[in-house]
């Protein structure tokens, strides 16, 4: 399915939702779910917190149904939401950084063949440097496949503030993540 | 070891370009630009390798495990206590009681606007103009004269005189214990009354008001 009939079918979804169709939620609710669930892991480890922010962000989607003007995605609507709603939760919580080494075996997907395991420790040693701005730049732009104007509007900031937070995210991973050739970087991170 | 940050215009270009290539947004004339630079620049080619290898670290699923049918359920519980779709019922007692509060304000104001109006309405003497400490001194009127009797002088004399002159007192005394007369008689000028009242014992000083110096 391309974005725009995805588009087109989540404001389908969002106009029964307006008028109390939980059938239309349910939908909803299981298509961004995982994504939803990347997303804020880049904010915190918590499962608890996520399902939280989750259910948070939902709640209101519900209540803002009817009112969705559409000068957006749906998705990036959506996305905003969670945004928003995750940060109030790091404040309420505080914020904790993600910490890849720590999680716990179990919560390690069973399909994590080494090489998966090998290519997350090493993000996780790179996003642990980021600032919680800087890795949601990250999820949104190469996990999620943002466009700049998206990833502007989520975060409700300027263009220019997203540019800026992604390019000192690649410099910084840049830096401290060893290359290709395993070479351990040691330069500075400085302004073009 | 490669450069820590783009060098050189295509270099730059070449690093905005990545991540849209890579979510393969970009237009062909882009991805064809971007092929031919890394064909020729090692440290940009180095560069895509690494973005390459990020965009699929942070494409793999995430550690966190979370069931999406137990937080559907949680939602739905949630909604059937606080269902913000639905609005709860108008209180009419309160919206009565808010109602008749507002009635009793407005009547009270009417009232209170009428009965400032008829005082209004019915005061015979209108009141004198406003003034104000920095408004000029109202002007004096036309023939009066300022008249300083002396100290020795008392009340009953200076009305004696005043009487016998024809003349009323309309301001003063001042400052300096002048007083503003006016002629009663027309036919008496500012000048005649006020030569008179040079001629009377008792007064040390008379002169018409010409107007502001």
């Amino acid at each position: 399915m391309t974005q725009v009939d995805t588009d087109a079918n989540d404001r389908l979804l969002l106009q029964r939702m307006s008028a109390g169709d939980r059938a239309a939620l349910t939908v909803m609710y299981r298509a961004y779910h995982g994504r939803l669930t990347r997303f804020l892991a880049r904010l915190t480890r918590r499962a608890d917190i996520i399902e939280e922010v989750i259910n948070d962000c939902f709640w209101i989607v519900w209540q803002k149904a009817a009112s969705f003007q559409g000068e957006s995605r749906v998705s990036t609507w959506i996305m905003g939401i969670a945004y928003r709603c995750g940060l109030k939760s790091l404040r309420q919580h505080g914020s904790e950084p993600v910490d890849e080494d720590s999680v716990p075996e179990d919560r390690i997907p069973s399909h994590d063949p080494g090489d998966d395991r090998e290519l997350r420790d090493w993000l996780g040693r790179g996003m642990e440097r980021l600032s919680a701005d800087q890795r949601v730049v990250v999820e949104l732009v190469y996990g999620i496949g943002h466009s700049l104007d998206d990833v502007a509007a989520i975060m409700q900031c300027p263009v220019g503030t997203v540019k800026a937070r992604l390019f000192h995210a690649r410099v910084k991973l840049r830096n401290v993540l060893p290359g290709l050739a395993g070479e351990t970087a040691t330069s500075k991170e400085k302004l073009p | 070891m490669t450069r820590p940050t783009p060098a050189g215009r295509d270099c730059a270009r070449a690093w905005e370009a990545m991540p849209w290539i890579l979510q393969a947004t970009a237009s062909r004339e882009q991805e064809a630009w971007l092929d031919s630079h890394l064909a020729t620049c090692d440290d940009c080619r180095d560069e895509f390798e690494q973005q390459r290898k990020l965009a699929r670290a942070v494409q793999l699923p995430p550690t966190v495990n979370l069931d999406p049918e137990q937080g559907l359920q949680r939602l739905f519980a949630r909604l059937d206590v606080d269902d913000p779709q639905v609005q709860p019922e108008p209180r009419a007692a309160s919206h009565g009681w808010l109602l008749r509060s507002l009635v009793a304000a407005v009547v009270l104001q009417a009232v209170g606007l009428g009965a400032l109006g008829l005082k209004l309405w019915s005061t015979d003497t209108p009141a004198g103009p406003y003034r104000t400490l920095s408004d000029a001194a109202p002007a004096a009127p036309a023939g009066a004269i300022h008249v300083v009797p002396d100290k020795s002088m008392n009340m009953s004399a200076w009305n004696a005189l005043l009487q016998a002159q024809h003349l009323r007192v309309v301001d003063g005394p001042n400052g300096v214990g002048a007083y503003t007369v006016v002629s009663e008689d027309a036919a008496v000028g500012a000048k005649q009354a006020s030569d008179r009242l040079r001629s009377t014992a008792g007064i040390r000083f008379a002169e018409p008001v010409t107007g502001t110096p």
